[in-house]
């Protein structure tokens, strides 16, 4: 029993050093900023935010609601339920006082979207990205 | 959405006939659902409703006693972001509602939205147009299924009688947001011409008279609303005041009088990840001027609340129970003093409602939802005069069961 202890510390460490999948912000590669506040970030996907300092529109692609990636990004990276991420579009939306983020199918679509859209922002989980897109650190 | 995409869609609608063909191919073809590109800056998008209601006594929405399908609300909206600070909207609404509502289309808004300043602290602008009416926490988009906490919202507080008046108002808007730390603060104000029609008149007056009720001077809507970081807690106090005049047609027994009301509502609401609590409450103080001895007598502050709690059971699953009570007249709250001063051609239970609802509402996919409630009620107040035009015919104590499926794109 005494000799099995260091296999299973071995285990744990390699099972918490595995890769885990995590959502990341990421933007044309051309958007000049390297980081932005968790204010900032939630004003844009909530399409309150609509320009870059430069003046440059801010687009933004989200996935469907009920797609994993876009609930984690919303509860880890925004503290958002995407509940009420929904509701703030929809009001806008419907009553005429803003627009709604664009909805993409994939996240292969999504990185081929920000990727090709100058001010575009969106997320992705880590292990798809790639040097198409940049990744944003989240203050 | 691509424009393959959207010609498979398309063809796919065209095959069926509308309306069940928009429903069908945004089953079939879950890809479809989402915004219709159509240039840069631009967004179409729309939705479907279908309601079915089914009552045990008293007309909602048609014949209910027998099951009535008569409720739909169609609607389809662009916007286009002329300028990084300029964005033009417009909806088109078609609400088919029993007697209340034919169906025939209607500007629901359209205007323009100048964007003055827009910082991560702040931003300021102004509308001009049609603009919808930011009143407690449902007002402005109260014909969208999707954003209703029930199959209907609640009566004592939303009445459908008076919607028209309420939903929008042609003129300008002023607004402010303020984001901190602690959260953040937005403040809207408008003044324009409310919208009256003949609902409006009945519900006020008690009948369709000879002559016309209008919009006299302008109405005035302000919200001022709060939400903590993250959107766990909202509040809010929101009114509108407007004035309405009466021009006598010779044959009516009331004179050229003027109706002024406030309608007010404080709304509070909060957010947990699987579960929320949201109550509202309701006054709505008017006063009646020149009408004669038939209507000078009913000035009367007509009061609603409710208490809703929302559990997610699955992300896709959510079940409702609410509970709401209204008076039209919040100083006799069992309308006894009403019911006599009709002479008892009125009974007591039409000036008051108190109501428990029960619903499940399933995300079937983000774009399509099915609900289904029921309703137990005590009273008939805010049942709209139109579709019972006889006081003393209600039943007091009555049912409802109703059914909703909503598309969106």
């Amino acid at each position: 029993m005494r000799r099995l202890l260091p296999v299973v510390a071995c285990l744990l460490s390699a099972w918490s050093a595995a890769p885990v999948a995590e959502e990341v912000l990421i933007s044309h590669p051309s958007v000049a900023a390297g980081e932005m506040s968790l204010n900032t970030t939630r004003l844009m996907f909530s399409m309150q935010l609509r320009q870059w300092p430069d003046g440059l529109p801010v687009q933004v692609f989200v996935l469907p609601d009920n797609s994993q990636v876009h609930r984690a990004f919303a509860k880890d990276r925004l503290s958002l339920y995407p509940r009420q991420l929904r509701r703030v579009w929809d009001r806008q939306l419907y009553s005429g006082t803003g627009q709604v983020p664009e909805t993409v199918d994939s996240e292969q679509q999504m990185r081929d979207r920000v990727a090709s859209t100058p001010g575009s922002v969106g997320y992705l989980s880590s292990e798809m990205i790639d040097d198409t897109v940049k990744v944003l650190e989240i203050r | 959405m691509t424009r393959s995409k959207y010609s498979k869609f398309a063809e796919c609608v065209h095959r069926h006939a509308p309306p069940t063909g928009l429903l069908v191919c945004s089953l079939v073809l879950p890809g479809a659902a989402g915004a219709f590109e159509v240039g840069p800056g631009i967004q179409v998008h729309g939705f479907l409703t279908q309601g079915y209601f089914n009552t045990t006594d008293n007309r909602v929405y048609g014949d209910s006693q027998d099951g009535s399908f008569d409720f739909r609300e169609v609607g389809i909206n662009a916007s286009y972001r002329a300028s990084p600070s300029v964005t033009l909207a417009g909806q088109l609404l078609s609400r088919l509602a029993g007697d209340l509502d034919d169906g025939s289309p209607t500007i629901d808004y359209a205007l323009v939205d100048w964007n003055l300043v827009e910082t991560s602290d702040y931003a300021f602008g102004t509308m001009f147009g049609r603009i919808k009416n930011t009143l407690g926490f449902y007002n402005d988009t109260r014909d969208v299924a999707f954003t209703r906490p029930s199959i209907v919202l609640p009566q004592q507080v939303y009445f459908d009688n008076v919607r028209n008046l309420l939903l929008s108002a042609d003129g300008i808007k002023a607004y402010g947001r303020f984001y901190n730390d602690w959260g953040s603060v937005s403040i809207d104000a408008a003044a324009g011409i409310a919208n009256v029609d003949e609902n409006v008149e009945i519900s006020f007056m008690g009948m369709d008279f000879g002559g016309t009720l209008d919009a006299d001077d302008l109405a005035f809507v302000a919200r001022a609303e709060y939400e903590s970081p993250g959107g766990a807690w909202r509040a809010a106090i929101s009114g509108a005041k407007a004035k309405l005049a009466f021009s006598r047609a010779p044959t009516d027994p009331v004179g050229n009088g003027q109706i002024d009301f406030l309608y007010w509502i404080a709304s509070l609401q909060y957010n947990a990840e699987r579960w929320s609590l949201t109550a509202e409450y309701m006054e709505e103080p008017a006063e009646f001027t020149n009408f004669g001895p038939l209507l000078d007598g009913q000035d009367s502050t007509p009061q609603g609340y409710y208490l809703q709690g929302s559990y997610l059971i699955r992300n896709d699953l959510e079940w409702t129970v609410r509970y709401t009570e209204g008076f039209f007249d919040k100083d006799d709250r069992d309308g006894s003093r009403n019911a006599a001063a009709t002479g008892g051609l009125v009974p007591a239970h039409n000036f008051f409602r108190k109501d428990w609802t029960v619903g499940l509402r399933w995300d079937v996919t983000p774009n399509f939802m099915l609900r289904a409630e029921y309703q137990w009620v005590d009273g008939t107040w805010s049942l709209s005069r139109r579709e019972n035009p006889n006081p003393a015919a209600t039943v007091k104590d009555w049912e409802m069961f109703s059914l909703l499926g909503s598309y969106r794109f």
